[in-house]
């Protein structure tokens, strides 16, 4: 196996972009993917508990 | 939750140093793997070089127009030049001059007869064809390129081998010569050397004007969705993602009038002006204030907080 193969990444994203279209708007997948992703923990931040962690000043 | 006897308030105790050290480790855990996994884009970068070799006939007739000061960056106002009335307006306002001309470019000698000098110490075709041109009226080298445009705008694919022979006195000569000197790679150094009284090269802004100016840089931005009515601000090359916070700015962009405006980019950026004043300025606005009030999102995040308060009966 040559430095170069070894050295890769797994996963190349160096190829043409896919792009989506609806009327004037133009969205990459991949921005779609990490704004879609940004809106998830968004909504985990809201609805995820608190952790319970100890409880300060009781003995 | 620990209450104050005082005012019968309640408060949750927060460890905010344990919070930052959490999430500092999460966000170098998570930019080592990702770069692991996706590395990083890898284009080659498009050098006057690169631009000369893969399309020699936009190099040439991009060349001459720099020549005769017709060019993009030639006629582009401040802070390059002083075209009068190509600096764009908001109204009767006009922000690109008020910082005047802070990098002057003259196409003509800093990108063409500049770098031909310093490259014709050992060429006498080309010192006396430089000769001939620096000695000639305005009036004569102003036809000479006129004639010369033309000709290549005529020539099969704008190939400058294909021109008929007329009356352009030394422009093909220079311009065979300064495609010679881009293909090679020279021009690249000097325009960023500033004629050799640089050391350290780090000012990219000469051979990026002389780029832009052409249509090679422009179609292979196009074709990475990078062009400004692409949603480009946005985009990277290949799959990755790239500036998504930029929407925005970039939206303005897309739709009349901004998107058939020769004042665009002064209006666009007016509107972001305004909108992050209101931002910042957002507790002292009426109406906009009380959007947190009237959708009480933060009910939702801090709600065992509002059950204790009110629990159902």
């Amino acid at each position: 196996m040559s430095w170069g193969r070894a050295l890769s990444t797994p996963v190349d994203l160096n190829h043409p972009g896919h792009y989506l279209h609806w009327g004037v708007v133009q969205l990459s997948l991949a921005n779609l993917v990490v704004i879609g992703l940004m809106i998830l923990l968004f909504v985990l931040a809201l609805i995820v508990p608190f952790p319970k962690g100890k409880r300060r000043g009781r003995r | 939750m620990t209450e104050t006897p005082a005012t019968g308030q309640s408060y949750r105790p927060y460890d905010l140093v344990k919070e930052f050290v959490i999430a500092l480790g999460v966000v170098v855990v998570l930019t080592v793997g990702l770069a692991v996994v996706f590395s990083s884009p890898d284009d080659r970068p498009i050098t006057l070089a690169s631009w000369s070799n893969a399309d020699p006939n936009d190099f040439v007739a991009t060349s001459v127009t720099e020549l005769d000061g017709t060019s993009a960056t030639a006629t582009y106002g401040p802070p390059y030049t002083t075209t009068s009335g190509a600096a764009q307006r908001i109204g009767p306002l006009s922000p690109q001059q008020w910082a005047g001309v802070r990098h002057p470019v003259d196409t003509a000698h800093d990108f063409v007869l500049d770098p031909l000098e310093r490259a014709s110490a050992h060429d006498p075709l080309l010192s006396l064809a430089l000769q001939v041109y620096a000695t000639a009226p305005s009036a004569q080298e102003r036809a000479w390129t006129a004639h010369y445009s033309a000709a290549l705008a005529k020539a099969p694919g704008g190939d400058p081998t294909k021109v008929p022979a007329g009356d352009y006195g030394p422009v093909p000569v220079m311009m065979g010569r300064l495609l010679g000197l881009a293909q090679a790679g020279g021009l690249d150094g000097t325009l960023q050397s500033e004629g050799g009284v640089r050391f350290y090269q780090t000012d990219y802004t000469r051979p990026l004007l002389y780029l832009s100016d052409g249509s090679y840089l422009e179609s292979r931005a196009r074709a990475q969705h990078l062009a400004g009515d692409q949603w480009g601000m946005m985009n990277e090359t290949g799959n990755y993602p790239g500036q998504a916070w930029l929407w925005l700015y970039t939206f303005w962009y897309q739709v009349p009038p901004f998107s058939s405006s020769a004042n665009a980019d002064a209006l666009v950026w007016g509107v972001m002006a305004v909108l992050t004043l209101a931002l910042v300025l957002l507790p002292f606005i009426p109406g906009l204030r009380s959007i947190p009030r009237l959708v009480p999102v933060y009910r939702l995040i801090w709600r065992d907080h509002y059950r204790r308060q009110n629990p159902p009966r």
